[in-house]
């Protein structure tokens, strides 16, 4: 109704306008601005109509069009593909969930050893009276054989294993974008040499070669990041060689280089941003599974060295009182547990979004 | 089918050779002198000390096995590639060396660890193949239903824990709040492999262990069972055989279930090579005199013999099975053998 009646408003004007021969600029400008604001609230109720016809879609318009995401968004595969993520409502749980144990763990020396006391030191005149407490408000996850709150040592043991997960994940992945970007380019010899050696290295279980390679460098921290940052490019390099091969068959890479684009641009425009999505999502789920393989170094006594802190060094150490005092191993395994999940999740949530095909995930 | 397992067996030996090379670099940057490590803390006299050099070929002989010495009356240490072609050659011949702190050689060890961890992985893989399989089935015929809901969230969590953890929380339930619970009079064994002196019969002390070993694989078994099964039901000759008549259950295991095992028995088949390879963190946890357990004390006590034989036996298993399966998944599917999508490895 609206809409009619500012129609016919409209060409009132227009007729008065002629009537009074007043053929100004400023009539026409006047009667241009009704026209559109018209055709404005006509293409708003168009959108409404749409809106709620596709209730499922709505998210992903608005991303499109870019009506939440600012004005100059133009539409991107990772624009697109935030809009469908927003929606997924476990990978945002495991979005939310890690980024609460990074400020947690970033945070750790603001609040912790005030709340909880030291997560390394050791009070030899009062452990008798301090260690082994159940869970208590003072202790919310109780202490350890020496005394030691067993909340704080979680807290600290996140640095280890979000350090480990993201640190090892960069070094196999700049690895493994490297050997994948070099075997699918310049393939022939190139692509055999790298694709045996990654063979050989998938040849070997993965665990026991972490485990060789760390007894082997002997344990410590660094040599954690790097036996697991090393040995995990394989796959990477693998699931970024294929991503590349099968986008470069796609027609826009054609239409660009008929175009004249140059190898670099076509790399740096066209292959590399269509290509990364899959390894995101690998390097995602790969984090997970980098604080599942720390674990379980540190559960062997390979990985921190005591009394550092970390959640697999404080499941062993919970291991002997298993029967009488359940939490020393419990937390820490909630711990990894829910950090691995949220991995998993955001994982799961970004290939959908990205759309990426993984083969055996 | 000769040429494809031909040609699989070609690719073979630069694997192989590869990671004889890998092992090898390893052996020779462990921290320490090997002769100090076999002698333990015991001093050796020089005489001795060479000739356990001469043994272990890390010096040059001539012809009786006596020791080439310099001018300066030094022994001439061997170069890499003559120790390596002595290792190569001692380990096609099945030698792998003798332990440091047990005097006994390594293949004789393992022969004796070896069919705990077997017997443990076929438990396991039995338990992976059934359950994972029916769950995998389950989820996908009764798509979006609360059994999917409660199987696709169950492997999510199996697939974020620690394997060694889960074997606690085992312990716990089953080895110390049940036996709280009936007063002593129901529980499961937590430690060991049997023998004698266990209460209990030699098969129960199976039964956790097998468990922690499955619980992770059988979660990528079903949802690879899901994914593949969903996928064929989208093909275009199922939609032709409902569209003959034939009921959806008709459907389901005649001609879907066929095309959607084959991608999850390979899994399966690959899987049993990494249980095989004796899962140290299992058997750790459990206390099982297996190969895992057996390489992680030979690391705590720098027996490196153990280590590297155990290794080596293990990537020789984890490649044979590997050969074997892919050429029996090029059975299976003949467009593998007919190398037909060669991109998608």
């Amino acid at each position: 109704m609206a809409m009619l009646k500012k129609k016919k408003e409209a060409s009132k004007q227009n007729l008065l306008s002629k009537q009074l021969k007043e053929g100004t600029d400023k009539a026409f400008a006047e009667h241009e601005e009704k026209r559109q604001a018209a055709s404005e609230v006509k293409s708003a109720q168009h959108a409404v109509d749409e809106s709620e016809r596709h209730a499922d879609y709505r998210t992903e318009y608005d991303a499109v069009v870019g009506l939440e995401a600012g004005e100059n968004t133009t539409r991107t595969l990772w624009s697109d593909a935030w809009g469908r993520l927003r929606r997924n409502k476990l990978a945002i749980i495991g979005a939310v969930w890690i980024l609460i144990m990074v400020l947690v763990a970033l945070t750790a020396d603001l609040w912790a050893p005030q709340m909880l006391g030291s997560p390394t030191a050791i009070e030899s005149q009062d452990m008798a009276s301090l260690s082994l407490l159940p869970p208590s408000l003072q202790h919310p996850f109780g202490t350890d054989m020496l005394g030691r709150d067993v909340l704080c040592r979680v807290v600290y043991g996140a640095r280890i294993s979000l350090a480990v997960g993201l640190l090892a994940t960069a070094i196999s992945s700049l690895i493994g974008l490297v050997m994948g970007a070099l075997a699918a380019f310049y393939g022939g010899i190139w692509d055999t040499i790298i694709m045996r050696l990654a063979d050989i290295f998938l040849a070997f279980p993965y665990t026991l070669f972490v485990i060789v390679m760390l007894a082997v460098l002997g344990s410590g921290i660094q040599n954690v990041f790097i036996a697991i940052g090393i040995l995990g490019w394989p796959s990477i390099a693998r699931v970024f060689r294929s991503a590349i091969l099968s986008v470069k068959e796609n027609d826009y890479v054609d239409a660009a280089r008929s175009m004249g684009a140059s190898d670099r641009r076509i790399i740096g425009r066209h292959i590399f941003p269509n290509s990364v999505a899959s390894v995101v999502v690998y390097a995602t789920m790969n984090i997970g599974g980098a604080i599942l393989t720390e674990s379980a170094l540190s559960y062997l006594g390979m990985g921190v060295t005591p009394p550092n802190p970390s959640w697999g060094a404080m499941i062993q150490d919970g291991q002997a009182y298993l029967a009488t005092e359940p939490w020393l191993m419990l937390m820490p395994g909630l711990a990894i547990l829910t950090t691995v999940l949220a991995f998993t999740l955001l994982g799961d949530g970004l290939r959908d979004a990205l759309d990426v095909k993984m083969k055996d995930a | 089918m000769a040429r494809y397992i031909l040609k699989r067996l070609l690719q073979f030996i630069p694997v192989f050779l590869g990671v004889t090379i890998i092992l090898f670099s390893l052996q020779n940057i462990v921290p320490g002198d090997p002769i100090k490590l076999i002698a333990g803390d015991k001093a050796l006299s020089p005489e001795v000390e060479l000739q356990l050099r001469v043994a272990n070929h890390l010096v040059r002989t001539d012809g009786n096995g006596q020791a080439i010495l310099d001018e300066n009356g030094e022994p001439i240490p061997t170069p890499w590639y003559e120790q390596y072609a002595n290792y190569l050659g001692d380990l096609l011949h099945g030698d792998l060396g003798t332990s440091y702190a047990r005097k006994l050689p390594v293949t004789q060890i393992f022969a004796e660890k070896f069919p705990y961890t077997a017997r443990l992985a076929l438990c396991a893989i039995v338990i992976e193949a059934v359950v994972g399989i029916g769950a995998g089935l389950i989820s996908a015929i009764k798509r979006y239903s609360f059994w999917d809901v409660l199987v696709t969230l169950t492997t999510s969590i199996l697939v974020a824990i620690p394997a060694f953890w889960l074997g606690m929380l085992l312990q716990l339930f089953f080895g110390v709040w049940l036996k709280d619970w009936t007063n002593d009079a129901f529980y499961l064994p937590i430690s060991g492999a049997g023998g004698p002196a266990s209460p209990f019969y030699d098969w129960v002390h199976y039964i956790l262990p097998a468990i922690t070993l499955a619980a992770v694989s059988t979660a990528y078994a079903a949802r690879i069972m899901r994914s593949q099964l969903l996928e064929v039901m989208n093909q275009d000759y199922i939609r032709t055989a409902r569209a003959k008549g034939l009921s959806r259950r008709q459907v389901i295991y005649h001609h879907a279930l066929k095309n959607a095992l084959i991608p999850v028995v390979t899994y399966i088949g690959l899987d049993l090579g990494a249980m095989l390879s004796g899962a140290i963190l299992t058997e750790t946890v459990f206390n099982w005199p297996g190969i895992g357990y057996e390489i992680y004390r030979a690391i705590s006590q720098r027996d490196w013999p153990i280590v590297m034989g155990g290794v080596t036996l293990i990537i020789g298993i984890v490649l044979v099975i590997n050969l074997v399966v892919d050429v029996s998944y090029a059975f299976l599917d003949p467009r593998i053998r007919f190398g037909a999508p060669k991109d998608e490895r």
